[in-house]
């Protein structure tokens, strides 16, 4: 899948992100099962991301990736409450000591759902991109800048007067991600970000995060679509029944037999194993170009 | 999707611009003036006074046609009711045989007609010239809590957001081939399974916001700011007192004896 980013993957890895040193987002040891629930929804979770990266999350259905972005917000436990054993530290502060909205200053989450991302009380669009912003007290003049930019980056500037209902569902996700952008977050918890988007506006905010990434923030995306994960994340996890089976660069990730057969495997890659190319199969669309062109090497 | 229940009219006259608070207070005390004011000529200043609001607004044409559909009816009652069965009429106006129509009917009538009109145009001036978050906003600004803000702002949300969703719950229940038309026991039949997914997606819907609004920083202990700065002038604050003040003025005076 093309994304038409000024920097691609490989650049970007290279030139673009910040150095990656001090940990944005640290797992130790994490198991979490929700209240009343016997299973855990998540075991023994233990990886540690890096301030500037781009990690993609992937897996099947229940898998636990929307409970490690609740557990990296402190949605859980705060708000779910729940049994959680190990530590969640984002920026050096334990999950546990941080209330979620006093989080929300440096940690930002998009939940799956925009309808409900959005805060049902304002009645323009561009009021509801200042949300976050004049809940965090901001004077009004930067408020006024980060709801411009946020809004341009979105592509939804001339929906501004608009009502937030009015909006269609592609519209309203890019919408709930304007209203996140706004509060400018260091670290994006993305849960599937463009699952109501068109091809094009799945490029479109897959651009805007490539700039933000290019600008130091640090995202954490839980996406399905495989070829994008590949495309945009130097670095996959991959998870199932609420455990980590593989992390790493994609092209590690997706050799790996067992994910291959639990998770899947990008279009590319099944094309290559398929058509008897040699292992490792590519995962993205350039290498597996490069491949067919030269199947021997 | 719905939208929101505003009726706000977008415009740039002095009325718009007013601070929603002068607004506020302008259509609450020419709403209690008009039922306090003891004769037909009074109401009828405040009427002209209100029309020429309106105009100046330029929401005359919109105003007119939503406020005589509720205006019109209701005078036409009072008229007949009044002009022809009020205990106190005495003196006739008109009779056709046995119908008679009298003088006395026709004041108090008049007189409830004309503020009832005052009431529609007021509360219609206001709405068609006020976002209803402003006023939420303008009264954060002075005090009133966030979280009450919210609840004010959010009220006005909840009929559309929860007719839409009930909109698509039929929809998807039709899908499934549940009749939802039909004589009243098929109704009420598809009554049980519309409702239970509504009051269920409304809880989880709920449950989603209440994090959502926690992500955005919502119920922070910081000094917060609105976006929006309402010009508030020496006029406007004095004229919100000489109205405000006017309403228990009128209401002394009346007890006084004025008639």
């Amino acid at each position: 899948m093309g994304h038409g980013s000024g920097c691609t993957r490989s650049h970007r890895r290279a030139n673009c992100g910040l150095a990656l040193t001090e940990p944005a987002l640290v797992f130790d040891g994490v198991s979490y099962a929700y209240e009343e629930t016997p299973r855990e929804a998540v075991s023994d979770i233990s990886f540690s991301i890096a301030t500037g990266e781009w990690v993609g999350m992937t897996g099947p259905t229940n898998a636990g990736k929307s409970t490690l972005c609740l557990l990296a917000m402190g949605l859980a436990p705060h708000f779910f409450g729940g049994r959680l054993k190990g530590s969640v530290v984002a920026f050096g502060r334990d999950s546990r000591t941080v209330p979620v909205i006093e989080r929300s200053s440096e940690v930002g989450l998009l939940f799956q759902n925009p309808f409900t991302q959005i805060s049902g009380a304002r009645e323009r669009v561009d009021d509801e991109v200042a949300f976050g912003p004049e809940c965090h007290g901001l004077p009004r003049r930067v408020v006024a800048q980060r709801v411009e930019d946020a809004m341009r980056q979105v592509g939804i500037s001339h929906l501004a007067a608009r009502h937030p209902l009015d909006l269609s569902g592609g519209q309203l996700q890019r919408l709930a991600l304007a209203g996140l952008l706004a509060m400018e977050p260091k670290l994006l918890l993305l849960d599937e970000p463009t699952s109501q988007l068109d091809p094009a506006g799945t490029a479109a905010i897959f651009e805007v995060l490539a700039g933000l990434h290019e600008r130091g923030v640090t995202i954490v995306m839980v996406e399905h679509r495989l070829e994008t994960l590949c495309e945009l994340c130097p670095r996959i996890v991959a998870m199932v029944a609420g455990r980590v089976l593989a992390d790493g660069p994609p092209e590690d990730v997706f050799n790996r037999q067992v994910v291959q057969e639990r998770v899947g495997l990008p279009v590319f890659t099944r094309l290559a194993r398929d058509a008897g190319l040699p292992a490792p199969w590519p995962v993205r669309l350039s290498d597996s170009t490069a491949a067919f062109r030269n199947p021997v090497a | 999707m719905a939208g929101g229940l505003s009726l706000y009219s977008e415009g740039t006259s002095l009325l718009h611009r007013a601070h929603p608070l002068t607004k506020g207070v302008l259509t609450l005390s020419a709403v209690a003036l008009a039922f306090i004011v003891p004769s037909v000529g009074w109401v009828l200043v405040l009427a002209i006074v209100l029309l020429v609001l309106i105009t100046l607004a330029g929401v005359l044409k919109r105003l007119l046609a939503v406020a005589l559909a509720i205006v019109v009816p209701i005078t036409l009652l009072l008229l007949a009711v009044q002009g022809f069965a009020n205990p106190n009429n005495r003196t006739v106006v008109f009779a056709l045989g046995p119908i008679v129509y009298f003088r006395e009917g026709l004041a108090i009538a008049a007189l409830a007609a004309l503020r009832i009109a005052c009431l529609v145009g007021a509360t219609f001036l206001f709405s068609f010239t006020t976002r209803p978050a402003d006023i939420s906003e303008a009264l954060m600004q002075r005090g009133l809590s966030p979280r009450m803000g919210y609840v004010l702002q959010s009220a006005l949300q909840i009929i559309p957001q929860t007719l839409d969703m009930a909109g698509r719950i039929q929809d998807a229940q039709r899908a499934r081939g549940l009749e939802t038309e039909g004589s009243l026991p098929r109704r009420a039949r598809a009554y049980l399974p519309l409702m239970l997914p509504l009051v269920l997606s409304s809880l989880v819907a709920t449950q989603e916001r209440a994090m959502a609004l926690e992500v955005r920083g919502f119920g922070l202990r910081v000094k917060r700011l609105s976006r929006y700065e309402f010009v508030d002038t020496t006029a406007q604050r004095m004229l919100r007192w000489v109205m405000a003040l006017a309403v228990p003025g009128a209401i002394a005076a009346r007890i006084a004896g004025w008639r």
